[in-house]
């Protein structure tokens, strides 16, 4: 009882300091305004190309191995809003390289806050450009689908789920990234990799892909349980509302794993050598 | 010849990180397979045009690797970085233009990613999959033209991107949204007769087509030479474009008094 | 307070190797450059000794400091500092910590200073009536509040290190650690900070372990003085027994004019090391021996014309010590 107490106590000042870090961040970077503008308008620009590129292979095909065009915007924009939530409040774990080659951990790791907490929110920024193009190919996906009668209300609140748990197993996937840098240094190359090809390669249906690849999307880097394994049942009612406990299981093991490493790694963490 | 060592000198910068860049080949070919695998994907249900299942593997690996050499070139020719530095009044000092300078260093960084980036992942690609390829001699010293005036294109519009840096801080944003041009308008996913018909009409008045689309329709035999009429003309264009760029730029240094 | 038991620490790098594709093969070698930085180093501080942590570059200072703050676990060996190992407990060890890196700043860099002061005191968890209570108190000694609107990366060496010291010492710390704390400062600035810091030690008994490459530091400030060489302890004493054991030698060199005599007996505290006509050189202890003394006798041995005098070197009494 006392122990929950001072647990909860704990985690309410956590938070608060998150806050507090987030808002000065944003601080900081409200000097550039026109630069996040501008960033802003053109990142919109380039999402939207991006997802161009699908949808005019499904304007000439009509589908991808059956799969709709609504249903493969569906897979896209999960994938996208996933991220974005990811790269919202998490992105300097995408950035750890720096602090690797700089030591800048050094003064981080003298705080008696997780390492993490205080890292996380030092680049905080709302990416809304990808706000705006995940959220309107999502709506315009669901508007789809809800006229073609395979979603209901509940598939929307599942939407909304499966993007939090989405952007836990990217942000996992992130982390065990960056751990290894504690024993590489440069992990630049296979971020590329882990991160961004695997994400690319998850925007499609994973049927599409020769079975070793498939396989390795969903147990190596499980980018198929962030819009795949769902949307399987979500829009198309395929399995069962237990694909949803799964993914979110699949999720803590994924948030659990990564943060184990992680504590190892740091103890492995090197500086910028004596 | 100062031209040529100058491209000397950015090919051979670059020879230290070729392991890293090795590595990174991987990462790069592991899209080219994605794209590939959408297509044969696409391929089971339907015909895909004249390319067939086989053609568009074809066509997905040749534009893939190519990319490294008349698309993703350094990013305005790193000419952001010299003005952030202030190397670029130095530059622009030299008694030789700045853009025959910028667009010599290029050619050697070409050239090197030719060596160590499209060879490498092309190969990769040519173990895993089946590809087509020319029949004659004569189709590879057309490819090799509009290849060479596409790279030529590329560096024409990257050195206009890099002296935007000259008027705003963001000119790595232009970088960017050239990409986001690229991925769509130069067949970079799509063959762009696929595209739309108002999109493909708006790429054939841009250069984009001429990046990848047209080598890799000529390489794959599905194109004669007469495009290549297009490609020496974008050339020949964009030339003067950034002449005229320059002349601009210098006038604009001159006044901010370097 | 502070308690080091046997610490080992070492660095493995890959090792890079030449040729084709040697980022890829340096990436899978199993192969590692092994660099002891720290062999086997035991000491234990008490509570409010302030400790001067010597050594040349390389010699593994910032390692033992880094394994002592829980930057860096050690190889082998253990740390206990205020009752926490800060390798198991991270952030119990750390919240009685402060830790100031003379070369890199702790703030934070676009805002203004005070705003450094208010995410510190919700990291350690500050209360709000304490905080402005020490800030006063802090801004008094050091003088923060002539620059406390500024954003730090506008702020003077001195003004950014005294900030530092503020902000390590907010969460009121029993443990202050500090890597070159006077580094790159004017002699001005540097006898401010050393004021201050001698005021934390006496006055408010703080513990203070201090590296630095300042002689003045160590003589000024510190009761206890450890010297570390190719990453082992060479002396472990009270900065006098090291003043005894090298004898902090001044070097004068005297021109006379004219001859001179050399008296039959030589005080024990002067060594003539070199004589020509009408110069000689010759090496004191000032510990023994004042200035004005020495002067005072070399002028008895004839007309003083002209002296020199060379303070001895730090690398130089580094290197007498082991």
């Amino acid at each position: 009882m006392k122990d929950n107490l001072k647990l909860s106590s704990k985690l309410k000042s956590w938070l608060e300091l998150y806050n507090l870090l987030i808002k000065t961040s944003v601080r900081s970077r409200m000097q550039y305004r026109f630069n996040f503008l501008l960033g802003s308008v053109l990142a919109a620009l380039i999402q939207i190309s991006e997802f161009l590129m699908v949808a005019i292979v499904l304007y000439k095909f009509g589908a991808i191995q059956g799969w709709s065009m609504y249903e493969m915007g569906y897979l896209f924009s999960v994938m996208t809003l996933s991220k974005t939530l990811y790269r919202t409040f998490a992105d300097e774990v995408h950035h750890l390289e720096k602090y690797l080659v700089e030591g800048d951990l050094d003064q981080i790791l003298t705080r008696p806050v997780p390492v993490l907490l205080a890292i996380m929110p030092r680049n905080f920024r709302i990416m809304l450009g990808e706000v705006l193009q995940g959220g309107f190919i999502l709506g315009w996906s669901l508007h789809g689908l809800w006229r073609s009668g395979q979603i209901d209300w509940m598939s929307i609140a599942f939407t909304l789920f499966i993007i939090v748990t989405g952007a836990v197993i990217l942000f996992s996937i992130g982390l065990a990234t960056a751990t290894i840098g504690f024993w590489t240094t440069r992990i630049g190359e296979l971020q590329t990799f882990t991160e961004d090809a695997a994400r690319t390669a998850g925007q499609y249906p994973l049927t599409l892909y020769p079975k070793w690849m498939s396989s390795m999307l969903l147990i190596v880097i499980p980018v198929g349980f962030v819009n795949y394994v769902p949307a399987l049942y979500i829009i198309r009612g395929e399995l069962g509302v237990w694909v949803l406990a799964a993914v979110a299981v699949v999720a803590m093991i994924c948030l659990g794993a990564s943060l184990r490493f992680w504590r190892f790694g740091i103890t492995k963490y090197q500086s910028t050598g004596s | 010849m100062l031209y040529f060592t100058l491209a000397a000198k950015a090919y051979s910068r670059n020879l230290q990180y070729r392991g890293a860049h090795m590595v990174h080949n991987l990462a790069s070919a592991m899209f080219g397979f994605i794209y590939a695998s959408i297509w044969i994907g696409l391929g089971r249900d339907n015909p895909l045009g004249a390319y067939g299942t086989h053609g568009m593997i074809s066509y997905i690996c040749f534009t893939q690797s190519l990319l490294w050499i008349t698309s993703f070139i350094s990013n305005g020719l790193g000419i952001p970085q010299a003005v952030r530095t202030g190397q670029i009044s130095l530059d622009l000092m030299r008694p030789i233009h700045l853009f025959s300078h910028m667009a010599a260093r290029e050619w050697g960084q070409i050239a090197y990613q030719l060596v160590y980036k499209s060879i490498p992942i092309y190969i990769l690609y040519l173990i895993i999959f089946p590809l087509q390829f020319p029949k004659s001699g004569s189709v590879i010293a057309l490819v090799a033209i509009s290849v060479v005036g596409a790279a030529y294109i590329s560096i024409c519009m990257n050195y206009l991107i890099g002296i935007t840096a000259l008027w705003t801080t963001e000119s790595s944003w232009f970088y960017w949204a050239n990409h986001a041009l690229v991925n769509l308008l130069a067949g970079f996913f799509i063959p762009l007769e696929w595209l739309p018909s108002w999109l493909s009409q708006l790429a054939w008045y841009s250069p984009y087509p001429y990046l990848l689309y047209v080598p890799t329709r000529i390489y794959l035999g599905y194109e004669h030479g007469s495009h290549i009429w297009g490609t020496l003309l974008w050339c020949a264009f964009l030339t003067l474009i950034c002449l005229l760029a320059t002349r601009v730029l210098r006038h604009k240094v001159e006044v901010q008094g370097g | 307070m502070i308690e080091a038991n046997n610490l080992y620490k070492v660095f493995k790098t890959p090792v890079v190797r030449e040729g084709r594709f040697s980022g890829l093969r340096t990436l899978f070698a199993r192969e590692y450059t092994r660099k002891e930085a720290v062999r086997g180093i035991s000491f234990q501080i008490e509570q409010g000794e302030f400790v001067g942590y010597i050594g040349p570059n390389g010699a593994g200072k910032s390692t033992t400091i880094k394994m002592l703050t829980g930057i860096l676990h050690p190889t082998t060996g253990e740390v206990v500092v205020g009752g926490y190992n800060p390798h198991q407990e991270r952030r119990k060890a750390v919240r009685n910590l402060g830790v100031v890196f003379g070369q890199r700043s702790q703030l934070w860099w676009d805002l203004p200073v005070k705003d450094s002061y208010d995410i510190l005191a919700k990291m350690y968890n500050v209360q709000e009536s304490d905080k402005r209570r020490r800030i006063d108190q802090l801004a008094e000694l050091l003088d923060l509040y002539e620059f406390w609107t500024t954003p730090v990366r506008k702020l003077s060496l001195g003004q950014r290190m005294r900030a530092d010291l503020a902000a390590a010492l907010l969460h009121d710390p029993d443990v202050l650690f500090l890597d070159e704390p006077t580094i790159g400062l004017d002699v001005n600035a540097k006898r401010n900070i050393r004021r201050f810091l001698k005021q934390l030690n006496e006055d408010f008994g703080k513990t203070i372990l201090l590296t630095t490459h300042d002689m003045d530091d160590i003589e000024q400030l510190c009761n206890r003085v450890m010297v570390i060489n190719h990453g082992e302890l060479t002396f472990d004493g009270t900065a006098r027994s090291l003043r005894e054991t090298i004898g902090l030698p001044t070097e004068i060199r005297v021109t006379f004019r004219g001859p001179f005599q050399l008296p039959d007996t030589l005080d024990p505290a002067i060594r003539v090391t070199n004589r020509e006509d009408e110069i000689v050189t010759i090496e004191a202890n000032r510990q023994e021996r004042s200035t004005v003394d020495i002067l005072r006798e070399l002028g008895t041995w004839g007309e003083i014309d002209d002296f020199e005098m060379k303070e001895p070197d730090f690398e130089e009494i580094i290197h007498k010590v082991y």
